[in-house]
């Protein structure tokens, strides 16, 4: 069975910047993948590059078994591909439920209802399995920083997606809330989605992910397991020399 | 009911039409300061139809509609390609060559205008207003709502999400236009009259401001918005009545209108009415039984 | 020889459409900002001074000498200029916000412009006034052709002050300022950039050009309405759009093509076809070639 992703020889330019260079890297299937590395490795810009809001200048990327090359951007969440954002990015204007509701919107008829008890039944169950049904109606923009970041997260999930891309989902959150987070995603790794996370939050990353890739000035510098990363050289040396530490103190 | 009465409450549904064929493009973050030019083509083509080719009132407005549609549908394709100033501007020029073609067209009476006979009545004209108001609300609580609102907040997330931005796009431009076009087949039978001077940037310009007046993020701003444009400018004129040193108060009505926007700018530039005034009056069924 | 003066004629409109499309195209440049005031500073300055000098029964008739009447009008249209920038431009959202949160400043000098034209309305009535100078005839006789003086003098001003702008910008401390800020606002407040007094320049600069030109129209064509600025500044806006959004000598070109085609089309096929050709022009270049026929040296960004 193929890998959940693959990234073949990527590279990605802008202007003058070589950003992505020749990366190459497997997201197995069911795995707790993290993706690690200093400030402006250029992590967010894989993740746009896999969601398809970036075209790769070269290599290929494969969600599964699927060549995302002929796959535009708003059909990627067709292919089981969901994501959250670095900054928060739901839409202000609208509550909590309707912004989770956007999760499975792909998969309604435009004339669908959208209000109502039956209508946003499964999104405000969400919420409530991930502990926020007291935010459901409120619009986000009011909203503390924390919550918000953990209903993008529901947002994500309500498109029963295969691959859940999350772009530091623990940022800005406390000591509780990252647990509540952890546990929330334990439980839908168990249901066998496979999960992609940029994280800093060190610990975070060592007690959820089974699998690391480091990335340094756009280039992978480790591929391997937790236990590999505390000790591998080029690692060190990526976050030592950096001007961003990484904070091991949760 | 009084004739001054009568009048008022059709001035007010047709502004009450007009403003809904403006809220529905720029509730998809569409703003159109062209909203005279599927005015004109809606009253232009059922004024035409009824005094030219005697054919039914009720055929005609809905014919005035749909032409507007057409227009609306073909048109959109081009400005959306533009963003920003640049798609008020586009609006805008629409507007001007839509006016510059009914004053050359052969038989409407050119710059003189266009006067028919055929009239709709109050209650005919109060019902396709309550009509409106509530397809809008209806079209509003569906996915397709949801699709221009997630637009309107970030059209790029909204793509990601599986929202086709070309073609909600395209259809709330359309229908922004099919309903202007029905806006405009009544005011002209409602009043009698109609000419392309009286119905050009600043009639384009007063319906944009009371929509973004009234607010777009929900689907009762419009009405607030038109409310307000209407009914402010009569309170004026009856305050005016009782004390005769006020009598500058009555002209004044649209300073009144322009200090409103302003200051509504500076201080609520959401708009009258916002989601949020909304979830608190009414507690929807989606925000759940448990909220504090 | 009847085409030569139309072809004059439209050059003498063109050269106020000229004056006022370079006002639009600055503020669009330098700030992002479509300022729909400028047809009401347009009509302030020139009502105003015809107020001043004319003599009758309406609100400030106090039969001044025309030039301290000039000065006044351009001097209130100044300080109303300066009153739009600190309730409008002050409020603009450059970072985040919608479609709509951008609009702002456009819709609240939209209600400016109403509660202006509606102010002059009040004040004077809206029927046209006619406005006359001490001195009778501003026309040149030129081989037998009629030359407008206050138009010639208008272009050959807005030429003048474009390129002392152009200048300002290039080669002053506070052009790099205007430019930087056109460039990033929010940046340049970090940079110390003096965003707080370099901003209202730029609508001083505007309220004196706005003004300019609406006393040079007045005393070409003899006519004020409180709803002058109206049609003077729509095709301004079409000759701005021609010129390339930012681009002030484009503004001048456009400016000048639009008074061409607008009095040729009307001599030749009668008022407001024109309408047509020019507006459908301009809906084909704001769609496939937004940078204008000129390209848009844009000043600044180019957001809303």
């Amino acid at each position: 069975m193929a890998d959940a992703l693959t990234l073949d020889s990527v590279s990605k330019a802008f202007g003058g910047l070589q950003v992505i260079e020749d990366l190459s890297f497997s997201v197995p299937r069911g795995s707790r993948t993290a993706l690690i590395g200093p400030n402006g490795a250029g992590k967010t810009t894989v993740f746009n590059l896999i969601s398809g809001v970036y075209i790769p200048d070269s290599g290929r990327i494969l969600i599964g078994e699927t060549d995302a090359a002929g796959v535009s951007a708003a059909r990627r969440v067709g292919l089981g591909l969901s994501r959250s954002f670095q900054n928060i990015r739901l839409m202000p204007h609208l509550s909590a439920v309707e912004n989770v509701m956007l999760g499975e919107h792909h998969r309604r008829h435009p004339l669908a209802a959208a209000w109502g008890k039956r209508a946003t039944s499964r999104a405000r169950a969400a919420l409530a399995d991930a502990g926020l049904d007291a935010y459901e109606g409120m619009v986000v923009s009011e909203l503390p920083y924390g919550i918000q970041k953990r209903i993008e997260v529901v947002r994500a999930l309500l498109a029963e997606p295969s691959l859940l891309l999350l772009d530091e989902p623990a940022a800005g959150l406390n000591g509780a809330e990252t647990d509540e987070l952890r546990l929330l995603l334990e439980r839908v790794s168990d249901r066998g989605v496979t999960i992609l996370v940029v994280e800093h939050d060190m610990p975070f990353v060592h007690s959820f992910c089974n699998h690391v890739v480091v990335l340094n000035f756009g280039r992978k510098i480790y591929d391997g397991d937790n236990e590999g990363v505390r000790r591998d050289p080029a690692v060190l040396e990526a976050y030592l020399g950096s001007q961003s530490g990484v904070s091991d103190a949760a | 009911m009084s004739g001054y009465l009568e009048g008022l409450i059709a001035v007010l549904a047709i502004n009450i039409i007009i403003a809904y064929s403006v809220y529905l493009p720029a509730a998809a973050g569409l703003l159109n300061l062209g909203s005279a030019g599927f005015v004109l083509v809606g009253a232009y083509t059922a004024g035409a139809l009824t005094s030219l080719h005697g054919v039914s009132l009720w055929l005609a407005v809905p014919a005035g509609g749909l032409l507007a549609a057409v227009i609306a549908f073909a048109v959109s394709f081009p400005i959306l390609r533009t963003r920003g100033v640049y798609m008020v501007l586009a609006t805008f020029a629409f507007a001007e060559v839509v006016g510059g073609v009914l004053l050359n067209w052969p038989g409407l009476g050119g710059a003189a205008g266009l006067s028919v006979i055929a009239w709709p009545g109050l209650a005919a004209v109060v019902a396709v207003a309550a009509a409106v108001v509530a397809g809008a609300a209806w079209l509003m609580s569906t996915r397709f709502g949801l699709s221009v609102r997630a637009i309107h907040d970030d059209e790029s997330v909204a793509r990601l999400f599986g929202v086709d931005l070309r073609a909600t796009q395209v259809a709330a431009f359309t229908l922004g236009g099919f309903v202007g076009g029905v806006g405009g087949a009544l005011l002209v039978h409602q009043f009698n009259f109609i000419d392309v001077q009286g119905t050009g940037v600043l009639f384009s310009i007063y319906v944009l401001l009371y929509v973004l007046m009234g607010g777009t993020q929900t689907v009762w701003g419009p009405v607030s918005g038109a409310l307000f444009f209407t009914l402010v400018p009569e309170l004026l004129r009856h305050v005016a009545s009782l004390d005769p040193s006020l009598k500058s108060l009555e002209s004044g009505r649209f300073i009144v209108f322009g200090v409103a926007v302003v200051l509504l700018m500076v201080l609520r530039p959401q708009g009258l009415i916002t989601r949020t005034m909304i979830e608190r009056l009414f507690r929807r069924p989606s925000a759940g039984a448990q909220h504090g | 020889m009847q085409l030569i003066q139309q072809i004059i004629n439209g050059l003498m409109l063109g050269g106020i459409l000229a004056f006022v499309a370079v006002a639009f195209t600055l503020t669009i440049g330098m700030l992002n900002f479509l300022n729909f005031t400028i047809p009401a500073l347009f009509m302030v300055a020139a009502m105003l001074a015809w107020a001043l000098i004319s003599p009758g029964a309406h609100p400030l008739a106090l039969g001044l000498h025309w030039v301290p009447a000039i000065a006044v009008g351009v001097l209130a249209a100044v300080l109303a200029s300066l009153l739009i920038e600190r309730f409008t431009y002050r409020y603009m959202k450059t970072r985040y916000g919608d479609a709509t949160e951008h609009a702002l400043p456009l819709v609240s000098s939209l209600g400016f412009l109403i509660v202006f034209e509606h102010l002059a309305m009040t004040l004077w009535g809206g029927d046209p006034q006619r406005f006359e100078l001490p001195f009778r005839n501003t026309d040149l006789n030129v081989a037998g052709f009629v030359i407008g003086l206050p138009q010639l003098f208008s272009l050959a001003l807005a030429i003048t002050l474009v390129a002392a702008l152009q200048t300002l910008l290039n080669r002053t401390r506070i052009g790099r300022a205007l430019r930087a800020i056109a460039e990033n606002p929010d940046a340049s407040t970090l940079m110390g950039v003096e965003v707080q007094r370099v901003v209202p320049l730029v609508f001083v600069i505007t309220g004196v050009l706005s003004a300019l030109a609406g006393i040079l129209y007045a005393v070409s064509y003899g006519v004020v309405t409180p709803f002058m600025g109206d049609a003077i500044a729509t095709d301004a806006i079409a000759g701005m759009v021609l010129g390339g959004l930012g681009n002030v000598w484009g503004a001048i070109a456009g400016g000048l093509l639009v008074g061409l085609v607008k009095v040729l089309a009307i001599s030749i096929f009668g008022a407001e076809i024109e309408k047509i050709p020019v507006w459908g022009l301009l809906l084909l270049i704001l769609v496939f070639r937004p940078s204008g026929l000129f390209g848009a040296s844009r000043i600044g960004k180019g957001k809303f």
